[in-house]
């Protein structure tokens, strides 16, 4: 058996999934009914910050029909320290003394028929004492309204430490880099630019809403749970309600069908401690299923303001400050990382030798924010590939040129000092200045239709160091089954490990059958997120594959066959067992080498297993009259490696960048006073097929990951990078106004299109 | 959503007496769309609903013997859509029912219902203004006629009592009138109007024009300034212009998640313009 060449890795197998889901027979939690089950509606804060005086649950309770309103005290029953969080242990299962941010769950309405807890739960009445608020990341910094009053780090993070006890602040973390001397490479410069970028508070809107159903069985003793979610990271919500509970990983068992959407929102603990508390209290499985609505209560993307100055001479640029602020709203979830993680990038994919960051993770009292297909990079990209427009249009320097003359190229240190190793950033401007007829001439529109193109370029690291271990099991008829813990919530991730497993053993990809996660079954992974699967998974499940085929060599070896005789698996079983019977298990272990930063500088030899790199150019017809644009072109081209399956490539970058151009032209969370407006999809509007661009496409350059599996890496975020910028540099192109703050509205272009012709619109 | 009764008479003056004039929480249901939303949002708890689906007299589409278009009230947007009648009386109908909604919703929602909510932001309410249609409305003292164009009281709100219905929708014989009906959105390229803007023309005189907003405004509003503006029949661009501005002036916008008053005024100027340019046949005129 070739490890290479079997056919199934770069072919564009079809989803394995794909005819179980169009004909309505694919598992999801929502199917899921137990019997005796019962359904909790939430109870959710009115108010953006204050204490609790009281909850009456009375006429709640009265309601016919109600089994139970469970409180914070009821939960502290089963969860005496009901804090969860992956960074910081914040967040309580039901808010405890103080809500933070409006929504927050504050108690639970039980009942057989959802619809009489859905009413009941209305008739649950809490009394604040109201206490001043804060919305704005900046404002956060010196305000004088504090969200936590002490600072509660989990203790995995070992960067996170130093924040221990502290307080009468909101920042969750300040992460800072230094490198070469800033002084000196802006006293070099002859020209210093300086911009303030901000970018808006989006959500996910996955359109399967989070839902778990928890249930438990057993003593005190020897409790069991099984919890059914809609997660991305069941081995995390394992650990962490093992945790809560002070049980051994082995007795809370987590299962994950498929999802209906994730995209960095079903991480961590969502609904999972609650209703694993809640069938503790009532003995008996709970569901919770939330509304599409309810979403914009539970996560969202990071709202940012970043302040970014450089100086250049003679076109290269010799320095730049980044100060990044990262609205993380009430709790931490995952933003610490983004602002660590994602901060170290913050400099963009450019050669630069003095640069410092300054990233900060910023408490405020809004709906939590965390982990959004790009993990925090398409804000810092969106200001770094704008500012990099505005200089090279001050310049008189070609956009494409001047990045050109600064990009970061192979070998050289990034900011942080690692090395930069099979990124292809070149390769990816050039293909994109060629897609985009860059050197051609473009036809400018006329009258009140201008027309403008723009590019930019954006790249990632991975997060690390983390852990994937995969299992493949071959059954004596020589057929192939995976176990792993990897979460297919649509980006194709059954499909690309089958092909994995089948280039390895030489056998067709559509015969590999993938278990889904079953704590009890599938082994331990991180969690599916930042594109990460396909590099360590991948390569935990080409381990496990190859592992499976040494133990298959070897058992041919025992029987005595010829070195390379082709004698087919199951008559290996056969000779070996005398009967259909037995199995070879591979195992497959996998963690990529990492140093930490220095905790001052930022600097590490090895920042990341690998980097991602994203590309995205647009055309657009600006109307001068109304400020409506309408991209007319998106082209998207990115570093993905060598593609395992070149049409999910294809639609992961084309899916990524129709999701970002959402968060650009139209998606925004509107607050008043803390509240949100607009929490329904009848006025958050996600594009629609009508507002995609008939011209778009994707590509996928000619590269190779050395570490990755059959020279692949993750490619699930890469198609969001360089949209943003791309288009508001497009439409700087078109009518020489600038936009410097998401979405990219008609009214918000118009506005500027007037204050520029000195006839600003009234308010 | 709490427990209530579900009527379904059979006869139009059943379902009236079904009706309370006092009683806001008993109301009549064709199609749906807008009152189940508003029930499931907990914004309307229903004591009584009178389902009209069983009326069998409100779905009819015939051709009156003044050539006036006669349209049953419970008759879904899409089979008006797809209406042979409707398309030859006034294709500005058939047009801004292909845009409106969706096709789930247009399968469902009827012309009757679809005036009677009220919501300043339907489709149709300013393109039958443009028209000069009319309903017929029934209740406990019999029948009455009402302009479109007067149905509309505020937002949310019309002249009809709690106990009438609209039984039908009757759109005038065009003669030789041009219509255009454009609408902007500014979240989306599918979403509620943030401004209709329907304008009706006498051939190619633009001096007996109707022009009428929507969505931008508390209801929909004919612009009596605008079509003012027009009254010497000049039709050049200048004067389309001068339309435009004087509908700027004239309409009182409203502020939302749409836009603010400011930008929507805006909007007012531009697509007047380009509504009255689309029914003289200039489409690309902007």
């Amino acid at each position: 058996m070739a490890a290479m060449g079997s056919g199934q890795v770069g072919r564009s197998v079809r989803r394995l999934e794909g005819a179980a889901k169009v004909t309505g027979r694919a598992e999801y939690v929502h199917n899921l009914r137990l019997p005796g089950m019962l359904y909790g509606k939430i109870v959710r804060s009115t108010v953006p910050h204050g204490r609790i005086r009281a909850i009456d649950t009375e006429a709640a309770r009265a309601l016919a029909g109600v089994h139970r309103v469970v409180t914070i005290a009821d939960i502290r029953a089963v969860v005496p320290e009901p804090f969860y969080g992956p960074a910081f242990h914040d967040q309580p299962i039901l808010a405890v003394d103080k809500v933070h941010y409006v929504g927050e769950p504050i108690a639970v309405v039980l009942a057989a028929d959802p619809h009489i807890a859905d009413a009941a739960a209305q008739l649950v009445v809490a009394d604040y004492e109201e206490l001043p608020a804060v919305y704005d990341e900046v404002e956060a910094m010196t305000s004088a309204a504090i969200v936590h009053d002490v600072l509660k780090p989990a203790g995995t993070f070992p960067d996170l430490k130093h924040l221990q006890g502290r307080h009468d602040t909101n920042v969750a973390l300040d992460f800072h880099l230094r490198r070469g001397d800033l002084a000196k490479g802006f006293a070099e410069a002859d020209h210093v630019f300086e911009h303030t970028f901000r970018t808006q508070q989006v959500l996910h809107l996955p359109l399967e809403p989070f839902v778990s159903v928890a249930e438990a069985s057993g003593g005190a003793d020897d409790g069991r749970l099984t919890i059914h979610t809609a997660s991305q990271s069941p081995s995390f919500v394992r650990i962490e309600i093992a945790r809560l509970l002070g049980w051994p990983e082995n007795r809370v068992r987590v299962k994950v069908p498929y999802l209906g959407g994730g995209f960095g929102a079903k991480l961590y603990i969502k609904l999972e401690a609650l209703v694993a508390a809640l069938a503790l209290v009532v003995r008996r499985p709970v569901k919770i299923s939330l509304t599409m609505e309810e979403q914009f209560y539970t996560l969202t993307k990071h709202a940012s303001t970043f302040r970014i100055k450089s100086g250049v001479k003679d076109g290269r640029i010799t320095a730049r400050q980044c100060e990044v602020w990262w609205n993380g709203g009430a709790y931490a979830d995952i933003g610490p990382r983004i602002t660590q993680k994602s901060g170290f990038t913050a400099p963009g994919p450019y050669d630069i030798e003095n640069v410092h960051i300054d990233s900060y993770s910023l408490y405020t009292n809004l709906t939590p924010a965390g982990a959004l297909r790009g993990f925090g990079i398409p804000q810092l990209v969106f200001a770094y590939e704008s500012h990099t427009d505005m200089m090279a249009r001050s310049l008189k320097l070609d956009p494409v040129e001047f990045r050109r003359a600064n990009i970061l190229r192979e070998g050289r240190p990034q900011a942080t000092g690692t090395l930069m190793q099979d990124a292809a950033i070149a390769a990816v401007l050039d293909r994109l200045a060629a897609r985009m007829n860059w050197g051609k001439a473009f036809e400018r529109g006329s009258g009140t239709t201008r027309r403008g193109r723009g590019i930019a370029i954006g790249f990632k690291a991975s997060i690390s160091p983390t852990t994937s271990i995969a299992i493949v099991n071959v059954a004596a008829d020589g057929s192939a089954t995976l176990y792993c813990s990897t979460v297919d919530m649509g980006q194709g991730s059954d499909t690309a490990n089958a092909q994995l497993v089948a280039e390895v053993l030489d056998i067709k990809a559509e015969a590999v059958t993938v278990v889904h996660p079953d704590t009890d079954v599938t082994p331990y992974d991180m969690a599916t997120l930042g594109s990460r699967s396909l590099f360590h998974m991948g390569n935990a499940v080409k381990l496990a594959a190859q592992d499976a085929r040494d133990k298959i060599a070897a058992l041919a070896r025992e029987l005595g066959l010829p070195e390379g005789s082709n004698v087919p698996v199951a008559e290996l079983f056969q000779k070996k067992y005398k009967m259909q019977a037995g199995n070879i298990i591979g195992i497959g272990s996998y963690i990529p080498p990492y140093a930490p930063p220095d905790h001052d500088t930022g600097q590490t030899p090895n920042a990341t297993p690998y980097w991602m790199v994203g590309a995205a150019g647009a055309e657009v017809a600006v109307d001068t009259e109304t400020g409506q644009v309408r991209v007319t072109r998106l082209v998207n081209v990115a570093d993905v490696g060598r593609p395992i399956n070149p049409r999910i490539v294809e639609t992961q970058l084309s899916g990524a960048a129709i999701m970002q151009l959402g968060f650009t032209m139209q998606e925004k969370i509107e607050l008043d006073g803390g509240q949100i407006v607009n929490a329904s999809l009848a006025d958050y509007k996600i594009p629609s097929l009508l507002d995609i661009p008939t011209d778009i496409q994707s590509e996928a350059v000619e590269a190779e990951q050395q570490s990755g599996p059959f020279g692949a890496k993750g490619v699930g975020e890469s198609g969001t990078f360089g949209v943003s910028p791309a288009i508001a540099n497009a439409i700087d192109d078109a009518v020489g106004v600038r936009l410097t703050t998401l979405p990219l509205t008609a009214e918000t272009l118009y506005r500027a299109l007037r204050a520029a012709a000195n006839e600003p619109l009234e308010d | 959503m709490s427990p209530f009764e579900l009527a379904e008479p059979a006869s139009l003056a059943e379902a009236i007496k079904l009706l309370d004039p006092q009683d806001s929480s008993i109301r009549p249901i064709a199609g749906g769309t807008a009152l189940m939303l508003m029930m499931k949002a907990g914004v309307f708890r229903p004591t009584r609903l009178v389902s009209l689906r069983a009326v069998k007299e409100l779905s009819a589409i015939a051709t009156q013997a003044d050539g006036a278009l006669r349209i049953g009230a419970m008759t879904p947007l899409s089979m008006l859509e797809r209406s042979a009648a409707m398309l030859a009386h006034a294709g500005v109908v058939t047009q801004t029912l292909r845009t409106l909604s969706n096709v789930r919703v247009r399968n469902v929602a009827t012309v009757g219902g679809h005036l009677a909510h009220a919501d300043p932001h339907m489709d149709l309410p300013p393109v039958l203004i443009a028209l000069g249609a009319h309903v017929v409305v029934a209740g406990p003292e019999g029948e009455r006629t009402i302009p479109v164009e007067d149905l509309f009281a505020g937002y949310f709100e019309t002249v009809l009592r709690r106990d009438e219905l609209i039984t039908a929708l009757v759109v005038p014989g065009q003669g030789g009138r041009r219509a255009a009906y454009l609408k902007c959105t500014t979240r989306a390229v599918h979403d509620w109007p943030a401004l209709g803007v329907a304008v009706s023309l006498d051939g190619d005189s633009v001096g007996a024009a109707r022009i009428v907003v929507s969505a931008a405004t508390e209801k929909p509003i004919r612009l009596a300034g605008a079509e003012a503006a027009l009254r010497d029949g000049g039709h050049d661009d200048a004067a389309l212009r001068r339309a435009g501005d004087a509908a700027a002036d004239e309409a009182e916008t409203t502020s939302d998640g749409q836009g603010t008053a400011a930008y929507k005024r805006q909007l007012v100027r531009v697509y007047v313009r380009r509504a009255l340019a689309a029914a003289l046949g200039r489409g690309g005129a902007h």
